[in-house]
């Protein structure tokens, strides 16, 4: 598959004027010309192929927009190399445009008093969209999202979901290779989330969109995005499938054995139990390599075993369970 | 009142931050305080005294004009108060024990300090340094001059939050600046002195609120005001304020209850 | 290109429906504008009454300075200023962002998505004064007058243009610009009054770095065969120039400005 976006070592630094603290430091502030630098992407590099869906995660400040912002050539790298569809993107800003779509979750590219459909006309006009194309566009896309019924409203008058909505498929209109989105479900309801979960999946499949996304929300990606990149501190923690992000961060599975009768306390080397109920006993895969077989080859006799279940952790637990980890190794200050 | 000294205190300082503001602030006042001067040397262009006012009088009372008026951003005030009315946001501060007007008014007064300290003393004393500037007429002159002072900063801040009150209802708070600014050209007498305007004018110009602005403080520094007149003047002008402040209290009332009662 | 030429008119009319959204306050808004001129320009009467001429200007030369001055002014700013004063917002919020994401130039979209008709109060106020004063002034008609009238009025639209899209321009570095602001209206009240009633040093400012002269006193002083301080002779070519030079030192600015756009920062 071709590579449509290849990041090789890309940083971004950004320069700021320091500030003094305190009265005298704000009259210091206004003579000094001293400036720090404040890394927001440092190193990372990833290539993305046509037609994947790739959640980029991260906590706050962890430089996650930053990286939208340069691959959409609105931000230019400090260092290494970035192209978008064989281009470097703030080099061609304007030829990148027109074969992206972008959504920022927080900021309306919507005009707030006018109806939705003058927006669209507007987009079609930008980005040189043939009539027939467009009408077709609009009307699949808007009876996907259930757009129709408010169409001709003003903007201002739409609630945050429909205006989400709208967003979401004028950015489609112009056959977009590529779709970025910037916290698309920020804010929404849960049947707004749904409905655009959804729809970007069926996008992703049915158009063949690739689709790059940043979100808090972790269910935006478990649904969306077989692929996860992660990024702390502005580097690049992880990049792969986000089923397997939990063996990559090392978060161990939950066992539970429930017996007919209580063989008493059952230690294994295996797993590690954490709670004992007499009859249900609970413990923790802690490596990866160990599996159900090797438990049960340990207990030996299985035959007063009534019940087994293992359980994967789910993604917001790995990833707490990782913060947790990480913030525990750093030296105290 | 704490709490207001606490709202002008940490408006004071924010303004130190930006530095750039700073520099162009003091810059562009300087700039502004020069000129002025500078139209009246050209309009007197060598004669001594027009009308019984001399050219140093007239120096004087343009740089007494700058300093009231250059310190404090009616601009602010207006915006603010119609902004928060108009978008209600206003609507979280009904439920704080602060007044919300008091507290425009008190973030208003904190960044007018600065200004007042850091803009307005230095850009005086410099135009003053060149181009001279007289003293108070009278001891008595002098400090019934901080008293006018005080009072010009009083009527214009209840003036500017009365506009932005009335922007609630105009549901634009762009006219109100404009129409300060006109009001503050022609009738606060801070380009030209009532004395030069044509009569009728004059008089009726000399008993609007506007007048307490600029015209009154730089007149009693220079004198031209009798011991009574400056006491009856300022009466007249406390009455203007408190009127004023009915005003404000009367529509910041009937403002509230209608953003309560819509729900914003 | 093509493309933008025809895109353009239509975010002007996009944005004017926007604006009669709010009829109401859109009338107010200019009827404002209307007396805060006529205020100004009632000071400079009374001025002109009182004292007869400011630094060898009539009444009626004042007159039309001035109109010169908010004519020029109005056509420059109705193309740059309320829009460059919103940059300093776009970039907080990042709604400049969306504008960098389109396959069309930000100023561009910028300049005409904010098209202001708010100016038409100005442009007819100072046409309607222009007139009047032009009746009442001593000129010395000709065509080559005509030509040399309309082409430095033009010259100063473009330098009002160019200053104000410069200062807007430093949001793009800086994050904040507007306070800029008050320093070129600080130059700008002085630039309707004849520059040699001003100390040499701010003359020569308005002549070189905030480029204000040739807003009306440079120009209209040429077209009524006064003297210019500093310029002298050079004083009528200058005043035409001023206006494409500026408008070349904008441009250069703007892309500049732009590779160096960080975002909201941090």
């Amino acid at each position: 598959m071709a590579q449509i976006i290849e990041a090789r070592a890309v940083s971004k630094r950004f320069r700021q004027h320091r500030r003094f603290p305190g009265f005298l430091g704000a009259l210091k502030t206004l003579v000094t010309a001293e400036y720090t630098e404040i890394e927001a992407v440092t190193d990372v590099s990833f290539a993305i192929a046509q037609g994947e869906a790739v959640g980029y995660l991260g906590p706050n400040g962890a430089g996650k927009s930053t990286m939208i912002k340069m691959m959409t050539g609105i931000l230019v790298p400090s260092a290494g190399d970035l192209t978008v569809l064989g281009r470097v993107p703030h080099r061609e800003r304007q030829a990148n445009a027109r074969e992206i779509g972008v959504v920022f979750g927080q900021r309306s590219q919507l005009w707030w008093d006018l109806p939705v459909r003058d927006s669209f006309e507007l987009h079609r006009e930008i980005y040189g969209i043939p009539r027939p194309r467009f009408d077709e566009n609009l009307k699949s896309l808007s009876s996907l999202l259930d757009l129709e019924p408010f169409l001709e409203r003003a903007v201002r008058q739409l609630s945050l979901g429909q205006r989400m909505r709208a967003e979401i498929v004028m950015a489609l209109l112009h056959d977009p290779k590529i779709l970025f989105l910037d916290e698309p479900t920020i804010g929404l309801d849960v049947v707004a989330k749904d409905a655009v979960r959804k729809f970007l999946s069926r996008v992703n499949r049915e158009r063949g969109t690739t689709i790059i996304l940043t979100t808090h929300d972790l269910q935006d990606i478990e649904e969306i995005c077989p692929r996860l990149i992660m990024v702390d501190h502005s580097r690049l923690i992880f990049d792969g499938e986000t089923a397997k992000l939990r063996t990559a961060l090392g978060s161990a599975r939950r066992l539970m054995l429930e017996f007919a009768a209580d063989p008493g306390p059952l230690e294994l080397k295996s797993a590690r139990l954490t709670s004992d109920d007499g009859l249900r006993k609970h413990y923790l895969l802690e490596r990866d390599d160990i599996s159900l077989v090797h438990v049960l080859d340990e207990i030996g006799d299985t035959t007063a075993l009534k019940d087994i279940s293992i359980e994967e952790p789910n993604i917001e637990e790995v990833i707490r369970t990782f913060y947790q980890r990480r913030n525990a190794e750093l030296p105290p200050r | 009142m704490s709490v207001y000294f606490a709202f002008a205190r940490s408006a004071f300082l924010t303004q130190l931050a930006y530095r750039h503001e700073v520099w162009a602030n003091m810059i562009g006042k300087l700039v502004q305080v020069f000129a002025r001067v500078a139209i009246w040397v050209a309009i007197y262009g060598g004669t001594a005294s027009i009308a019984g006012v001399s050219l140093e009088q007239m120096v004087t009372y343009a740089l007494l004009g700058g300093a009231v008026t250059g310190a404090i951003r009616y601009e602010s005030i207006i915006s603010g108060i119609g902004q928060a009315l108009r978008t209600g946001d206003v609507a979280v501060w009904l439920l704080k024990p602060a007044s919300f007007p008091l507290y425009v008014l008190a973030t208003e007064l904190g960044r007018a300090a600065f200004r007042f300290v850091i803009l307005v003393v230095p850009t005086v004393a410099v135009v003053a340094a060149v181009y001279g500037m007289l003293p108070p007429a009278s001891p008595f002159h002098g400090v019934m001059f901080v008293a006018y002072g005080l009072l010009a900063y009083t009527i214009i801040a209840l003036l500017s939050a009365l506009f932005g009150l009335v922007a609630f209802w105009l549901l634009t708070s762009f006219s109100l600046e404009w129409m300060m600014q006109a009001i503050l050209n022609l009738l606060s007498g801070q380009l030209i002195p009532f004395w030069f305007f044509p009569a009728p004018v004059a008089v009726i110009a000399a008993h609007l609120p506007f007048a307490w602005i600029v015209y009154y403080p730089s007149a009693v520094w220079l004198g031209r005001l009798d011991v009574t007149a400056t006491l009856s003047y300022f009466g007249l002008g406390l009455g203007w304020a408190a009127l004023l402040a009915v005003g404000v209290v009367l529509l910041w009332r009937q403002a509230s209850t209608r953003i309560v009662v819509q729900g914003g | 290109m093509l493309r933008t030429l025809r895109i353009l008119p239509r975010l002007a009319l996009m944005y004017l429906r926007s604006q009669l959204e709010y009829r109401g306050a859109f009338w107010i808004d200019r009827v404002a504008q209307v007396i805060t001129y006529a205020s100004s320009f009632a000071v400079i009467w009374i001025l002109a009454d009182r004292f007869g001429t400011i630094a060898g200007w009539n009444w009626s030369e004042l007159a039309l300075l001035f109109s010169f001055h908010l004519l020029g002014y109005s056509l420059g700013a109705c193309m740059s200023f309320t829009q460059m004063r919103q940059l300093e917002e776009a970039v907080r919020l990042g709604t400049l962002d969306t504008l960098l994401t389109k396959p069309i130039s930000p100023w561009a979209y910028m300049v005409f998505s904010g098209l202001n008709p708010g100016y038409t109060g100005h442009a007819l106020l100072g046409i309607v004064m222009m007139g009047w004063a032009l009746s009442i002034v001593a000129v010395p008609w000709s065509i080559g007058w005509v030509a040399y009238f309309l082409a430095s009025l033009i010259s100063a639209a473009m330098v009002t243009g160019a200053v104000l899209t410069m200062i807007g321009a430093t949001a793009l570095i800086w994050t904040r610009s507007n306070h800029l602001y008050s320093l070129f209206f600080g130059f700008w009240e002085l630039s309707r009054y004849p520059i040699n009633i001003f100390p040499t040093a701010i003359q020569a400012t308005m002549l070189s770095f905030v480029p204000l002269g040739f807003m009306a006193a440079v120009p209209v002083a040429v077209l009524l065969g006064k003297p210019v301080p500093i310029l002298g002779d050079w004083a009528g070519p200058a005043a035409l120039l001023a206006g494409p030079f500026f408008v070349a030192l904008a441009m250069w600015q703007w892309r500049y400005a732009l590779d160096r756009y960080q975002g909201a920062g941090g």
